[in-house]
C-alpha cells in the first residue's frame, strides 16, 4: 500500500483580486521505503509540498481540489488535534537552515527531551534515548553533546541532531526540505550518505527536495521535476536522469556545468521562471515563454502528462521530442595557452594574513587565526583564476587581500607592475582603477535607495577616478553588455530578481573598466539557469575585453567550466595549484581528492563514492 | 558558573570606580559655578561681610576648587559627605533615611512595569491581527504619554480625593510604629511580624508605585512583542511545530526565552528614567525619598546635598546595570562562553 | 503615508500644538501675565459664574488660563522642536563616527556614553539648570546634553549594521571618501530611524521641560509654561481644578501627539511591525 499518495493536488493562493494556482495537479506515489525526490528551482513550489503535508500553508493558500492521502488517511481532511498528533511522530521533518534550526538558549539535552516527552517516552529512558538516538548520526562523545548549545556545534553537526531527532521516533515518512543546500559539499556527502543509510535500515519513505537534479538523482528512487507549480516530468530517477524528455529538463541538465567530460557550452534559457503575478496571465504551457521548441499550441492550451516509458511521464505536446537533444551543444574552444608574452596584471609573492588574538581583560592574548597562510600568485592578462575551499578556508579573505580591503600581514602584492598599498594612499587610484570587486550577496551590496542607473554609473561620481561622459549613455551600454533590458534603469534593486540584482553588480564595477575582476561566490544563491546565464557573460566578456578574473567559489564544476587555473584552499593553505584539468583529472592532495570525490556525478551510469578513506578531519 | 559571571562582570565593575570618581569631579565643578551665591542665600540680609566671609570658610568655599574637592573626597571615602547648608545635619544621614524610600518605589514599580508590560506583549502578541491588539497598543501609547506625574495627580484626585479607597500621603499611617531597622518598609514589618503594618504600606506604596509603574510598562510591552515577531518567524520555532509540539509551549518555553533577551536591556535604560519621573512623584505623595530632598536641596541651592544626593542616584543606577547585565548573562548561553 | 491613522492623528495633534504657539499672540485673549485680583479662581465660561472674556477661567492670581495655555505651548514647542534637532545633530554626528569608524574610537565614544547615561536624565538636566540659571535657552540646552545619549547609543547599532553591508567596501571600492560614504551610503538609509527618534524625543522634551519648570527650575518666571501652571494649580485644585486639569490635558495630547507620529513613522519605514499576519514565503 502506498505511504504517500497525491492526487491531482492544487493549491491555490489568494493575490488580490485574482486567485492563482500555485500547485496544480500534483500526482504523485511514494511506497514505503522509498525516495521520491522533487527538483525544481526556486519558485517552483517545491516546499509548498512540503507545507502542505505539514498543513502549515501562509495565509490565503489553501488546498482548490485533488487529494492527499497518508498511510490511508486523508491528511487534508485531518483535524488539527490529528495533524499534531501526526507530526514528529509519524511524519517527520529535517530544515533547511540546521544552524537556526535549534534553540539557541536551551541545551540539546533540553530539546531533545522535549521531543522524547512528545513521543510519550518515559522520563527515566530519555537520556538513553537521546545517547542512542545521536550515536546512530555517527556524532562522537553523544553524552557530551547533550550539555552544548547550538552554537557550539558546526552547521554539519546540527544537521546531524535534526535528524537524530527525527528518526528518534521511527517515521514512516520523512520530508527533508533542502536539508544540504547550506553545508560544505564534504559535509553534504556525508549528510547525504546517513539519510541514505538510515532509510535503508529504518525502511522510512523520504521525500527528499533539492533544486540540484544530479544529488536527487544519485539517492533517489524517483523523481519528480516541478516547474512553476506543475510536474513536467517525473519517472525512475535513473530514466529521468538518463533520458530526459521534457525541456525544461533538459535544459536544467545542460545549464550544469560538467566536472568530467567534455566541456560544452553551457545553455542558458532566457529570462526566469514566472512568478505568482505572471502566472496569473499564463494560458497554455507555463514554461511556454522560455520553451525553445515551444509552438503556438503550446502556448494556447495546456499540456497533459503523458507517458513516455515505464512509469516515466512528461508534460509536453507529442512533437516535442523531436527538440534538441544533449549532443547538440557546441564544445568550448580549447583553452589556447595564453601566450607568455601576455602581461602580469597580479602578483602576489608570500602573502599571508594573519589575525592576532584579542587580549582579555588581564593582559593574556588568545590565540590568533591564520586566515591565510603565505602563498604566491600570478595572473595574466585574460585569465581566469578560480580559489576553491569550503567555509572557513580562507578563500575570501583572499579575495579581500587582492583587493586591498584586507591589510597583507607579509608579502607583497603587485598590480601591473606598480606595488599597491591600502585605501587612502595614493596607490590606491592606480588599484582601483585596475581592480574591481563583485560581492557575493547583491542584497547587501547594492544600495537600497539609489536607482539602478546611479548604481551601474556610481564610479562616475568618484573624485579619485573620475569618469568623463554620458552618465546615462554609459549606463544604458552596461545595461545592454551584461543583458539587462532597457527599462531596468529606473528601478530600485528590491524591484529585482536575484539573478538581475548579480548582473547589476557585475555591470557596476565593469564601469571602471578594471583590467581584473574579483567575484567572490557571485553565482553561490542563484538558480542553476541565472547561474549558467551569468557564467556565459563572464566568458563573453573574456573575449571582448580580455579581462582577468579571480574566481571564489565552493562549486568544482562551476571553477572548471570557467577557470582555467585553479587553487584548492584548505584551512588558509593553498594545498593544491595548477591547471584546473590537471588538478581536477589528477588530484595530488587528499583534500582535493575528498572534495572531488563528494560532488555527484553528472553522467548516468558513473557510480558515486563520496566517502572513501577519510584522510581529512570531519569536523562536520 | 558564579566565578565566569564575576569574570564577565569584573570589567563592568572595574570601569565603575573611575566612572563614579569622574561623575563625582564633574558634579562638583558644575555646582561650583553657579551664578547666584549659595552662602548669601543661608545668611539672613542683615548679616554682614564679616559673617559671609566666615560662613564661607566655614564651609570651605573660600578655598581653590581642587583643595575643596580634596576634602570632599577625603571624607566621601570614609562615608562622610559633608553636611547640608540648609539644615546643617550630617548629608549621609539624610541619605540614608531617604533611599530606602526611593529604592522600595523604583522596585515596586520596575517589577509591577515588568509584569505588565511582558503580559501586555505576550498578549499583543497573541491576539495579533485581532481588535483586542489595536486597542491594547492605543491604550500602551496613551499610557505613555501621561508622564509620571501626571499619573500620580490623577490618582492622588480619582482614588485618594474623589473616591477615597487609598492613602495618598507618605509611606505608613503614623500611628503605627515601626523599630528603624533596614528602612525598607515592606520588609521591617513582615520581619517584625506586623502584618497590620504590612498591609498599611502595601496601601500607601499602591499608588505611587503605579503612578511610576504605568508610563514604563508600554516601552517594554513594544519591545517585548516586537521580538516575539522576530523569533517567530525563527527556523526552531517552525521546526518545533513541525515536531508536533503544542503552540502554547512554543511560545512560553522557546520564544519567550530568546524574545526576553532584547527586553532586559530595555528594561535597565527605562528604570534609569524612571528616577526622574520619581522626583515630582514623591512630591506629589510627600514621600520621604531622595527625590523630594532632591527638590528641597535644589530650591534651597544646598551643594553639599545636592552633590550627595546625585552620587547616590549615580551608584544606584550603575549597581542597576550591573544586575541586568548579570541577568542578561545568566539567560544567554552564548555570552557565558565567549 | 497619510493611511495610517497613528500618522493622521499624531500628525494633527502636533500641527495644532505647532499652529497655536506660533498664533499664540492672536489667539490668546488676555494678556497671559495679567494679573486680575478681581477675578480670581474663576470657573470656565460654560460653568456657573464663569466669565466669557476668561474662557477657561482664572488661577489664584486672576491671570487667564486659556491665555497662559496658548502662550505655554510657545515655550513647549519651541523647547521640544530646538532641543531635539539639536540631540540628534550631535547625537547622529558621534554615532555615525563610531559606528562607521569602528576600533578605538568606538570604544572612547561609548565610555563617554556609558558615563553619560550614568546619570538619570532629569536628575542632571536638574543640575545642569541649577548651575546654568534660568531660561529658555539654557532649558534647551539642559535637554540637550542629556538627550544626545538616546540619539548616539540607537543609531550606533543601526549604523555598525549598514557598515557591514557591502555597499560600503563597494563604495570604497570606487574611491570615495569616508566622507563620501557617509553622507550618501550610510546617512540616507538611516534617515527614517532619524526621524521616528526625533520625533520622540521631541516627546520626552516636553516632558522634561514641565518637570523641570515645576520644580522651579525652568525659565523665568514671568513666562508661563504647563508645568508652573500645573505645579500653581496643584496648591488650590478644590477651588480650580482647571488650572491644573487644562494644562495636564495639554501635555497630554503633545505628549500623545508626538508619540503617535513617532510610532506612526516607525511603523511605515518597518513594514515588519505592522505584519500581524504571516505572509506567504
Amino acid at each position: 500500500m502506498s505511504l504517500l499518495s497525491a492526487c491531482d493536488l492544487t493549491l491555490s493562493a489568494r493575490l488580490g483580486r485574482t486567485r492563482v494556482d500555485v500547485l496544480n495537479d500534483i500526482s504523485f506515489d511514494l511506497a514505503p521505503g522509498e525516495v521520491l525526490g522533487i527538483v525544481g528551482e526556486s519558485g517552483a513550489g517545491k516546499s509548498m509540498i512540503g507545507r502542505v503535508i505539514s498543513q502549515m500553508l501562509p495565509a490565503g493558500f489553501n488546498v482548490r481540489s485533488g487529494s492527499l492521502c497518508f498511510d490511508g488517511e486523508d491528511l487534508l481532511a485531518a483535524s488539527p488535534g490529528r495533524h499534531r498528533e501526526l507530526l514528529g511522530d509519524r511524519i517527520a521533518f529535517i530544515p533547511q537552515e540546521p544552524l537556526s534550526g535549534l534553540n539557541p538558549v536551551l541545551t540539546i539535552r533540553d530539546q531533545f527531551n522535549e521531543h522524547l516527552a512528545r513521543l510519550g517516552v518515559p522520563r527515566a529512558e530519555r537520556r538513553q534515548r537521546a545517547i542512542a538516538a545521536l550515536a546512530s548520526v555517527q556524532l562522537p562523545r553523544p553524552a557530551d553533546l547533550l550539555d552544548r548549545y547550538s552554537f557550539q556545534l558546526s552547521g554539519g553537526m546540527c544537521q546531524r541532531v535534526l535528524i537524530a531527532m527525527a528518526f528518534a521516533s521511527n517515521p514512516a515518512l520523512l520530508v527533508a526540505d533542502e536539508p544540504t543546500t547550506a553545508l560544505d559539499v564534504i559535509t553534504q556527502a556525508h549528510i547525504v550518505e546517513l539519510i541514505h543509510s538510515l532509510n535503508r535500515e529504518h525502511r522510512t519513505g523520504i521525500i527528499f527536495i533539492t533544486h540540484d537534479l544530479r544529488l536527487a538523482a544519485r539517492i533517489c528512487d524517483k523523481l519528480l521535476v516541478l516547474y512553476a507549480g506543475e510536474v513536467i516530468e517525473s519517472g525512475p530517477a535513473s530514466a529521468v536522469f538518463a533520458d530526459p524528455r521534457h525541456p525544461y529538463t533538459r535544459a536544467l541538465q545542460a545549464a550544469n556545468p560538467p566536472l568530467t567530460g567534455p566541456r560544452r557550452q553551457l545553455v542558458a534559457l532566457p529570462e526566469q521562471m514566472p512568478g505568482l503575478q505572471a502566472l496569473a496571465q499564463v494560458e497554455g504551457c507555463r514554461f511556454g515563454a522560455r520553451c525553445p521548441i515551444a509552438d503556438a499550441q503550446c502556448r494556447s492550451s495546456q499540456p497533459t502528462l503523458r507517458e513516455v516509458g515505464q512509469g516515466h511521464t512528461v508534460r509536453c505536446s507529442p512533437g516535442c521530442e523531436a527538440g534538441a537533444r544533449r549532443g547538440d551543444r557546441p564544445l568550448l574552444p580549447q583553452d589556447v595557452a595564453l601566450p607568455s608574452t601576455a602581461p602580469i596584471i597580479l602578483e602576489l609573492g608570500g602573502v599571508s594574513k594573519y589575525y592576532p588574538g584579542n587580549r582579555t581583560w588581564y593582559g593574556r592574548r588568545r590565540a590568533g587565526v591564520a586566515a591565510v597562510k603565505p602563498f604566491d600568485l600570478t595572473i595574466r592578462a585574460g585569465e581566469f583564476v578560480g580559489v576553491v575551499g569550503e567555509s572557513g578556508s580562507g578563500k575570501s579573505t583572499l579575495a579581500r587581500l587582492v583587493m586591498g580591503l584586507e591589510r597583507p600581514t607579509t608579502g607583497s602584492i603587485v598590480l601591473e607592475g606598480k606595488e599597491v598599498a591600502v585605501p587612502g594612499s595614493v596607490a590606491w587610484r592606480h588599484r582601483v582603477a585596475t581592480t574591481q570587486m563583485v560581492f557575493q550577496d547583491p542584497q547587501s551590496a547594492l544600495n537600497p535607495r539609489r536607482r539602478v542607473i546611479d548604481l551601474l554609473t556610481q564610479a562616475f561620481e568618484s573624485t579619485v577616478i573620475p569618469q568623463q561622459g554620458d552618465r546615462a549613455a554609459r549606463a544604458r551600454e552596461l545595461a545592454s553588455e551584461t543583458g539587462l533590458p532597457a527599462d531596468i534603469l529606473s528601478r530600485y534593486p528590491h524591484q529585482l530578481s536575484g539573478g538581475q540584482k548579480q548582473r547589476v553588480n557585475i555591470a557596476r564595477a565593469l564601469c571602471m573598466a578594471p583590467r581584473l575582476l574579483v567575484a567572490d561566490e557571485i553565482v553561490s544563491g542563484l538558480d542553476v539557469s541565472v547561474q549558467a546565464q551569468i557564467l556565459n557573460l563572464l566568458l563573453r566578456l573574456r573575449e571582448e575585453r580580455n579581462i582577468s578574473i579571480l574566481f571564489i567559489s565552493h562549486d568544482l564544476s562551476v571553477v572548471r567550466y570557467l577557470c582555467r587555473r585553479v587553487l584548492v584552499m584548505y584551512r588558509g593553505d593553498v594545498v593544491e595549484t595548477g591547471s584546473t584539468e590537471d588538478v581536477f583529472a589528477n588530484p595530488q592532495h587528499a583534500y582535493t581528492k575528498a572534495l572531488l570525490r563528494a560532488v555527484p556525478p553528472d553522467e548516468a551510469g558513473q557510480s558515486w563514492t563520496p566517502l572513501q578513506a577519510e584522510a581529512v578531519d570531519d569536523a562536520a | 558558573m558564579i566565578w565566569t559571571l564575576l569574570g564577565l562582570l569584573g570589567r563592568r565593575i572595574l570601569i565603575s570606580v573611575p566612572l563614579l570618581f569622574v561623575v563625582s569631579v564633574v558634579l562638583f565643578v558644575v555646582l561650583r559655578v553657579l551664578p547666584t551665591d549659595p552662602v548669601a542665600m543661608m545668611l539672613p540680609p542683615t548679616a554682614t561681610q564679616e559673617d559671609v566671609a566666615a560662613m564661607r570658610a566655614a564651609y570651605g568655599f573660600d578655598k581653590p576648587l581642587p583643595e575643596q574637592y580634596g576634602m570632599w573626597l577625603r571624607g566621601a571615602l570614609h562615608g562622610d559627605l559633608g553636611l547640608s547648608t540648609a539644615s546643617r545635619t550630617s548629608v549621609t544621614g539624610m541619605l540614608a533615611d531617604a533611599a530606602p524610600a526611593t529604592l522600595e518605589l523604583v522596585l515596586c514599580g520596575v517589577v509591577l512595569g515588568c509584569l505588565i508590560g511582558m503580559s501586555g506583549g505576550l498578549a499583543m502578541y497573541m491576539w495579533r491581527g485581532r481588535v483586542a491588539e489595536t486597542a491594547t497598543d492605543v491604550t500602551s501609547t496613551v499610557m505613555m504619554s501621561l508622564p509620571e506625574f501626571l499619573w500620580a495627580l490623577a490618582f492622588v484626585l480619582c482614588f485618594g480625593v474623589w473616591l477615597p479607597v487609598l492613602p495618598f500621603i507618605g509611606r505608613i499611617n503614623p500611628s503605627i510604629h515601626l523599630p528603624t531597622a533596614s528602612g525598607f518598609y515592606l520588609y521591617d514589618t513582615l520581619a517584625s511580624g506586623n502584618l497590620h503594618g504590612f498591609v498599611d504600606v502595601l496601601r500607601h506604596l499602591a499608588l505611587p508605585v503605579m503612578a511610576v509603574a504605568l508610563p514604563f510598562a508600554p516601552g517594554i510591552m513594544r519591545v517585548l512583542r516586537s521580538s516575539l515577531f522576530d523569533v517567530g518567524n525563527e527556523e526552531y520555532v517552525r521546526l518545533a511545530r513541525l515536531r508536533g509540539i503544542g503552540e502554547r509551549r512554543i511560545l512560553l518555553h522557546h520564544m519567550l526565552r530568546n524574545a526576553v533577551l532584547p527586553t532586559i536591556s530595555l528594561i535597565g535604560v527605562q528604570a534609569g528614567f524612571m528616577f526622574g519621573g520619581t522626583l515630582l512623584v514623591e512630591i506629589i505623595f510627600a514621600w520621604p525619598g531622595m527625590g523630594n530632598l532632591m527638590v528641597t536641596a535644589v530650591r534651597n541651592q544646598d551643594l553639599p546635598l545636592i552633590q550627595g544626593i546625585v552620587l547616590s542616584y549615580c551608584v544606584i543606577v550603575l549597581v542597576l546595570n550591573l544586575l541586568v547585565d548579570a541577568s542578561y548573562l545568566t539567560l544567554n548561553p552564548k555570552l557565558r562562553s565567549a | 503615508m497619510l493611511g495610517s491613522p497613528r500618522v493622521v492623528v499624531g500628525g494633527g495633534l502636533v500641527l495644532l500644538l505647532l499652529l497655536t504657539a506660533l498664533l499664540a499672540p492672536w489667539l490668546a485673549p488676555n494678556d497671559p501675565n495679567a494679573q486680575d485680583l478681581v477675578n480670581v479662581l474663576l470657573p470656565p465660561a460654560w460653568a456657573t459664574g464663569g466669565d466669557p472674556a476668561f474662557p477657561l477661567g482664572t488661577d489664584n492670581l486672576g491671570r487667564c488660563i486659556l491665555s497662559r495655555l496658548l502662550y505655554g505651548a510657545r515655550v513647549a514647542s519651541y523647547v521640544a522642536i530646538t532641543a531635539s534637532f539639536f540631540a540628534m545633530l550631535i547625537g547622529t554626528a558621534l554615532a555615525v563616527v563610531a559606528g562607521y569608524f569602528r576600533g578605538w574610537v568606538d570604544w572612547t565614544i561609548s565610555r563617554i556614553v556609558d558615563v553619560w547615561m550614568s546619570f538619570p536624565p532629569v536628575i542632571l538636566s536638574l543640575v545642569l539648570l541649577l548651575a546654568f540659571g534660568a531660561g529658555v535657552n539654557r532649558v534647551v540646552l539642559g535637554i540637550v546634553l542629556v538627550g544626545w545619549t538616546r540619539f548616539c547609543r540607537v543609531l550606533r547599532a543601526e549604523v555598525l549594521s549598514l557598515g557591514r553591508r557591502d555597499f560600503v567596501p563597494a563604495a570604497r571600492l570606487l574611491g570615495f571618501s569616508h566622507l563620501r560614504i557617509i553622507g550618501k551610503e550610510i546617512l540616507p538609509n538611516a534617515l527614517s530611524l532619524i526621524v521616528t527618534l526625533i520625533s520622540l524625543e521631541m516627546a520626552v522634551a516636553v516632558i522634561v521641560e514641565a518637570i523641570l519648570s515645576f520644580t522651579g527650575v525652568s525659565v523665568e518666571a514671568d513666562i508661563p509654561t504647563w508645568g508652573v501652571m500645573i505645579a500653581d494649580g496643584r496648591t488650590y485644585i478644590d477651588e480650580q481644578p482647571g488650572a491644573l486639569a487644562f494644562p495636564a490635558l495639554a501635555i497630554f495630547l503633545a505628549v500623545l501627539g508626538f508619540n503617535l507620529l513617532g510610532d506612526g513613522l516607525r511603523r511605515l519605514f518597518d513594514p515588519r511591525l505592522g505584519l500581524s499576519r504571516s505572509q506567504a514565503t
